[in-house]
């Protein structure tokens, strides 16, 4: 659920989508769903690839790492975030 | 194309959202040949004139996109990648190993849905977008919040964790004295009630936590350390 929220705080940035099959995505965050099913537009491939697709969606479950523009993330504060939804978690 | 079956069209039964006739198939750049493209909750469909086709399951789709580039031979049409195996010889097969694959990453199949209606294309992205969301994929064991990598929280509780790179809870624990550790206790049972007390911190006294001392319940304020405490303000 953080997640999820924390990635609804982030729609309309410019993010890397890089998926378990080892290719890339560049693209707006359009929407996220509660399963971190991404939609990206105005997409490109950052490998060289052939696609110049602008509307894509991807399965969330298909997703290794989403790359963020570092001045847009307070990383001290998701860690913490984390932390304690974790801490919730187990209890 | 030996992968191509003979089977009915999905029908309302399967949860068919939407049908798309006139389209045609690519796969892996090799068409298939035109016909008609069902779009249902179960599964997506393609049978082409003679009845023949295949279908995909939703969890094995990756993505799916909209091709707007109007250079491209195809013309605009959707994209779909699916994490399966599609061979001339062969069934579909989805990850797995084959004896003369020097590929051990997942296997990637390109299907291209080529209609010759445009304007129905953000209609059948929109259509496998909600199919989509109907299959989620199966919770692990493990709870979804934590991969093995990160932050392993049980793994700390029964102290087979690593040496944590950030601070732990167990790690601060150890160093509170007997005061420390009830307001933790205290605080604790708070958290569990409500997402608004996640803001105090163990140990810093906020109105709540002075009130919270005057309900009679005893707290040790003798510092263990002789003398540690001689100018603090201990007074609640």
């Amino acid at each position: 659920m953080l997640f999820y929220s924390f990635f609804k705080s982030l729609v309309g940035k410019d993010v890397v989508v890089e998926l378990k099959n080892d290719l890339s995505i560049c693209g707006t965050l359009h929407s996220v769903d509660q399963y971190l099913n991404i939609k990206l537009t105005d997409i490109s491939v950052t490998d060289p690839e052939k696609y110049p697709h602008m509307n894509c969606f991807i399965r969330g479950s298909v997703v290794r790492y989403v790359q963020l523009p570092a001045d847009e993330v307070d990383t001290q504060l998701l860690q913490d975030a984390a932390r304690k939804e974790a801490l919730q978690q187990k209890q | 194309m030996s992968f191509l079956k003979s089977f009915p069209p999905p029908g309302p039964a399967e949860g068919l959202l939407r049908q798309q006739p006139d389209t045609e198939a690519v796969l892996n750049g090799k068409g298939l040949g035109t016909g008609t493209l069902y779009i249902a909750e179960s599964r997506l469909s393609w049978l082409d004139g003679s009845g023949l086709g295949f279908s995909l399951e939703y969890p094995t789709i990756s993505l799916h996109a909209l091709s707007r580039d109007r250079s491209d031979c195809l013309g605009e049409h959707l994209y779909v990648m699916v994490n399966a195996k599609f061979e001339e010889s062969k069934e579909p097969v989805a990850d797995e190993e084959e004896e003369d694959s020097d590929d051990d990453v997942e296997p990637i199949t390109e299907f291209r849905f080529v209609p010759s209606d445009k304007s129905a294309l953000e209609a059948m992205f929109t259509a496998m977008c909600e199919c989509q969301a109907l299959h989620p994929d199966p919770e692990d064991e493990d709870s979804d919040d934590y991969d093995g990598e990160e932050y392993d929280v049980e793994a700390h509780e029964q102290g087979q964790g690593d040496i944590p790179t950030f601070y732990t809870y167990e790690e601060g624990l150890s160093h509170l004295t007997a005061e420390g550790q009830a307001t933790l206790e205290r605080l604790e049972g708070m958290l569990s009630q409500s997402v608004s007390s996640q803001y105090n911190m163990a140990g810093v006294r906020t109105e709540d936590s002075i009130r919270d001392y005057e309900d009679g319940m005893e707290v040790d304020t003798t510092p263990t350390v002789a003398g540690q405490f001689e100018d603090a303000d201990v007074d609640h």
